[in-house]
């Protein structure tokens, strides 16, 4: 499936440019010319990555980002800020806790910015939506996850994790997957952290089987019958 | 000093306007076909001056560069985007590469058997921030070794790694 992008820039010129190189990278590709506009856009349909200019002139990126968060609508989708600003970390730069994924400066090479819109469609595809595996139901998003029928009591991240499990079993996921799509960007190595959720989550399921330690590597789902 | 603030947040602004403007025209050309002689020139003229601005932009605005090495390079890449969002221009890597200038690395021991004598002397000579998954004596030393400015055990929260970027930075070590 086609990954689709929503490019807000209130410069046309500099919209298209951006939406051209992401079209040629094979996405589907739409634009925005104002953080108003960017707004409606979403209401009528989420896109699955938004690359947002930071500085525009009816609403700047942090107002979008809080409108995006704000109401029933809380944020979706991953949004990457694109700026022209260079910053120090003395300038405080605002984004972090209103929800931007990433920064691309612009001016940076086209597959230094095509590697990162990658790097975070990729990460938000393994968090969606509800994964059935056998008698193994689980819903992240909303909370709620089953082992034939009996429901699971987790915290949500071993909840987010068996979900990402579940979602690409029988495959191998790399320990460090599992820190980037559950973890997120807060923590650097935190091994630790998932060996105590997958222990939570084995605890929690009662069935030996289901989710077998690949040493040095990561984990892997096998569905139990 | 109000003045000193108020002429960086002007010079801050026309380098801003600056890379928009640069950033567009190649842009322009990146996507501008046929290639010729003369586009690529251009090109290559264009590059070479973003790479001068953000020289300035470094020195003018005290932009901190960081460099992360990590063996896994989808952890290092989560790291160096950590780092971006508190506002470092960080960049990760599997593998050595020249540093930018006054560019800080973060280094993974993971990565210690893929270096070569000449890495070794030349990380050293950077006096990286050594970030390990064991804390044990054998590590400490190793990191002594690489003239570390610090050494932290994994796991390392964002915030502590940047605190640590910003006393490499401030110390001059």
């Amino acid at each position: 499936m086609t990954a689709k992008l929503l490019v807000v820039d209130d410069e046309p010129r500099t919209a298209e440019l951006t939406a051209e190189v992401l079209r040629r990278a094979g996405y589907s590709v739409d634009v925005a010319g104002s953080g108003t506009e960017a707004l409606e856009r979403v209401r009528a349909g989420s896109p699955d990555l938004m690359l947002l200019d930071y500085e525009m002139p009816d609403m700047e990126a942090p107002e979008v980002l809080d409108s995006l968060r704000s109401g029933a609508e809380r944020i979706p989708f991953p949004v990457i800020i694109l700026t022209g600003a260079r910053h120090s970390p003395a300038d405080q730069v605002v984004g972090i806790e209103r929800g931007a994924t990433d920064y691309i400066v612009k001016g940076t090479d086209r597959q230094v910015m095509l590697a990162r819109v990658r790097g975070v469609l990729r990460e938000r595809a393994a968090n969606f939506g509800a994964v059935m595996r056998g008698r193994l139901h689980v819903d992240a998003t909303r909370g709620e996850a089953s082992l034939g029928g009996r429901p699971l009591k987790l915290e949500r991240r071993p909840m987010l994790m068996l979900q990402v499990l579940a979602s690409r079993s029988p495959e191998v996921v790399l320990r460090a997957e599992l820190l980037e799509r559950v973890w997120g960007s807060t923590y650097m190595g935190f091994e630790h952290s998932v060996e105590q959720a997958v222990h939570q989550v084995r605890r929690e399921l009662r069935e030996p089987g289901w989710i077998e330690t690949v040493r040095g590597i990561g984990y892997r789902l096998i569905v139990q019958g | 000093m109000a003045t000193g603030s108020s002429s960086r947040a002007e010079l801050a602004a026309a380098l801003h306007r600056l890379r928009s403007t640069l950033a567009r025209a190649k842009a322009e050309l990146d996507l501008a076909g046929p290639d010729g002689e003369l586009v690529d020139r251009l090109r290559g003229d264009l590059s070479e001056a973003l790479e001068l601005l953000g020289q300035v932009e470094s020195t003018a605005l005290r932009i901190v560069p960081v460099l992360v090495l990590d063996d896994d390079e989808r952890l290092g890449e989560l790291t160096a985007r950590g780092l971006r969002r508190l506002g470092f221009d960080a960049e990760s890597a599997a593998v050595m590469r020249k540093l930018r200038a006054g560019e800080v690395v973060v280094f993974d021991l993971g990565l210690l058997g893929d270096l070569g004598p000449s890495d070794r002397a030349f990380l050293a000579g950077s006096r990286p921030i050594v970030v390990t998954g064991a804390a044990d004596p054998a590590s400490r030393a190793i990191a002594e070794e690489l003239g570390a400015s610090d050494y932290l055990v994994k796991p390392v929260e964002i915030a502590v790694l940047a605190a640590a970027i910003q006393r490499r930075v401030e110390l001059k070590l």
